[in-house]
């Protein structure tokens, strides 16, 4: 490919938000993607084969989305819906990190819009999960209108020590969140964005709120803890397919997202005809960029993005899977615990050694973390400590000196006053000059050049060993056939 | 071990006496009296918990002013009785069971060992459960049961509401059902098993 033609100018990263879980904005003084020899990379021209996006459109894409989302959610049954009960929509906090998090707004707002349009219910609220920041849902509702949208005391942010309620599985009793099922119908309202792979590990990821963000913290706890890497999200699972949620479900409606951007709307009563899409799309779209940055040979990662350390995006793909990206997250067999999991985390000894020799280390690609931005609210010292981690600013190194999830953090991380000089001693330290800036850009990815014309030179050959080597392996490790691909097309 | 560093603070002009903040502290070191909220700083293990479930956000966390530090000595116990406890549980004792205070499964057996019967003294002490106070729940359960004791959860609290399924007791006709959508039970379970029995020859 020519290189020339393919790198910009670097794009405007997601602005910093005011959160209880971040910083002050204002204390964000330089972003890493303005400094000299920063640019981007389009997806879309590194993988050409990557489907069009809605979002980002420019002006307009979001009224766009608006209605093709309505189009689409016009489509599903509603008949069990009679006009005097009630309906909860159940969402994630994930959506509204996604591309700015007004797309999954949207998306929200439609649902409400169809469902009272068909079936003449007026009593629908909005029930939002949370992960480990109970109050980041609360948060997005008022910053997204969607309080006034749904009208006073409709929309709520449920988190997983509220009030539980048991429900029967396959696998005996596990709890749900109270809120999020006291209705008589529920509309789970998700994504397609692969995200946690290396928790899911894109087996049932369509069903996976349903172990977390609709979950009680046993049920979370069952997944994290007790089943093990690969049967996790049996979880879920366990928890649709029983009789109580299966007599509350009325549809999914997922955004269609890929790495570059929201592609559709899919809206179904069959959540796995919803999941099968959502397994290819993650396997397919995603994979290419998860493999083409497992190629990368060594870099500076910097984290840049209004979320915790590990959730902070690059190009779709999260901090979280770049630093188990020395391995393939979705082979099955090949790895079973990849270097960064939790099951992984658990299992590291007191001399600092996992206690399975066979355990990959973290990607020793990353030679080291600038922490320019990013929030508290995720356990996140396992990086520090197995990463030379740089944090910007004694403000940020002390908030994550004193958040619960956090107190050993900055036990491993030093301090730069500035992001230049956080950046002058990440190149002087590691003596590389490719950096990788996880940073949310849109439709793209913000990193230096040298790193750019290395992913250039190497994305071809990556996009062919996904389509012709490792589809087929994944596939066939999740029981999935490969026909159904040409159908979905 | 954990370092408490900070302490929840009661606006008791915007408290209500909701009592959710009773409900969901792992430690019951907030409670209700007279329709308005007292932390107790002795007990508070700054999970923020009540402050972040208030409805009324009339709880703040704020700095200590001298750090209270939380552990159990596991010098202090047999280690061969600390294994036993912890392999009861299907657990290595130096696997990591609180991945935001780093608390191993041995000081939880320790903790057990010396006398504690609840999660909540075991958090109280140990610190384990006391920042997310999500995902280490079903391990600690796990080993209260194992050391011998009967779970009863609260039924005036959110606190937990019981142990559940392990990789251990997934019924075979599940696993026949579902083994071929990519769920790897029994390759995850001999995984598990064989975690937990790393350093067992070295006692």
């Amino acid at each position: 490919m020519e290189n020339k033609n393919l790198i910009h100018p670097a794009i405007l990263p997601i602005a910093p938000k005011p959160s209880q879980y971040g910083i002050d904005p204002s204390l964000v003084k330089t972003r890493v993607a303005e400094l000299p020899g920063m640019c981007s990379l389009k997806l879309s021209e590194l993988f050409p084969e990557l489907p069009d996006v809605i979002f980002p459109g420019g002006e307009g894409a979001l009224d766009k989305l608006y209605e093709l989302a309505k189009d689409e959610i016009r489509k599903v049954d509603m008949s069990m819906i009679q006009p005097d009960q009630s309906v909860n929509v159940l969402a994630s906090h994930h959506g509204f990190t996604l591309l700015g998090g007004q797309p999954y707004a949207v998306l929200l707002k439609a649902i409400r819009d169809v469902v009272i349009e068909k079936t003449g219910c007026k009593n629908i609220r909005l029930r939002a999960g949370v992960g480990m920041r109970f109050r980041e849902t609360e948060e997005y509702i008022k910053r997204y209108g969607l309080d006034t949208y749904y009208g006073p005391g409709k929309a709520k942010g449920v988190a997983p020590v509220d009030e539980g309620i048991p429900i029967e599985t396959e696998i005996g009793t596990l709890y749900g969140i109270k809120a999020i099922y006291d209705a008589d119908w529920i509309i789970h309202a998700h994504h397609t964005d692969v995200r946690e792979v290396h928790f899911h590990r894109q087996i049932d990821k369509a069903v996976k709120p349903f172990s977390m963000s609709y979950a009680r913290i046993e049920s979370r706890s069952t997944y994290h803890q007790n089943l093990g890497p690969r049967a996790a999200n049996f979880t879920a699972r366990a928890i649709f397919e029983s009789k109580f949620v299966q007599s509350k479900f009325a549809f999914g409606a997922f955004l269609n997202v890929g790495p570059h951007g929201v592609i559709g709307v899919i809206a179904d009563n069959n959540l796995y005809n919803i999941n099968d899409r959502a397994t290819f799309i993650g396997c397919q779209l995603y994979g290419k960029v998860m493999t083409l940055f497992g190629k990368i040979d060594e870099c500076i990662a910097v984290l840049d993005f209004p979320c915790p350390v590990p959730y902070v995006f690059s190009a779709g793909v999260i901090y979280a899977n770049f630093t188990g990206a020395n391995s393939d997250l979705y082979d099955m067999e090949g790895t079973p615990l990849p270097g960064y999991t939790w099951y992984t985390e658990a299992f590291y000894g007191k001399n600092g050694k996992p206690l399975l020799p066979e355990t990959p280390p973290l990607n020793p690609a990353i030679k080291m973390c600038v922490h320019n931005y990013a929030w508290t609210g995720y356990p996140s010292a396992f990086f520090s400590e197995h990463i030379p981690t740089v944090v910007v600013g004694a403000e940020q190194a002390k908030l994550f000196d004193t958040e619960p999830m956090n107190i050993k953090y900055m036990d491993h991380a030093t301090i730069a006053k500035t992001t230049e000089g956080a950046m002058e001693f990440a190149y002087n330290a590691t003596g590389t000059d490719k950096v990788i800036i996880f940073d949310g850009a849109m439709g793209g990815l913000n990193c230096s050049e040298s790193l750019a014309k290395e992913l250039i030179e190497k994305a071809p050959a990556v996009s062919k060993e996904v389509e012709e080597v490792l589809m087929p392996k994944w596939f066939r490790q999740r029981g999935v056939d490969m026909s159904v691909l040409e159908k979905l097309k | 071990m954990k370092r408490v560093t900070m302490n929840a603070v009661v606006d008791q002009n915007l408290c209500i006496g909701c009592k959710i903040c009773e409900k969901v502290c792992p430690v019951y070191a907030i409670q209700v009296t007279n329709r308005k909220a007292f932390s107790d700083d002795q007990k508070c293990v700054a999970c923020a918990n009540c402050a972040d479930r208030c409805p009324q956000h009339a709880i703040k966390m704020v700095e200590r002013a001298e750090i209270r530090e939380l552990g159990v000595d596991v010098s202090k116990f047999d280690p061969k009785e600390i294994r036993a406890l912890c392999e009861k549980a299907h657990l290595n004792p130096e696997q990591i069971l609180c991945y935001c205070t780093g608390t191993r499964a041995e000081e939880v057996a320790a903790c057990l060992l010396g006398g504690a019967t609840t999660p909540e003294e075991v958090s109280a002490q140990t610190g384990i459960r006391t920042a997310c106070t999500i995902e280490c729940i079903q391990p600690l359960l796990r080993l209260v049961q194992a050391a011998g004791n009967e779970l009863h959860p609260d039924p005036n609290g959110w606190r937990w509401y019981g142990v559940t399924t392990t990789a251990w007791e997934i019924p075979q006709e599940v696993k026949d059902k579902y083994n071929s959508r990519g769920f790897y039970f029994d390759e995850d379970r001999e995984l598990l098993d064989r975690v937990v029995k790393v350093g067992a020859d070295k006692q």
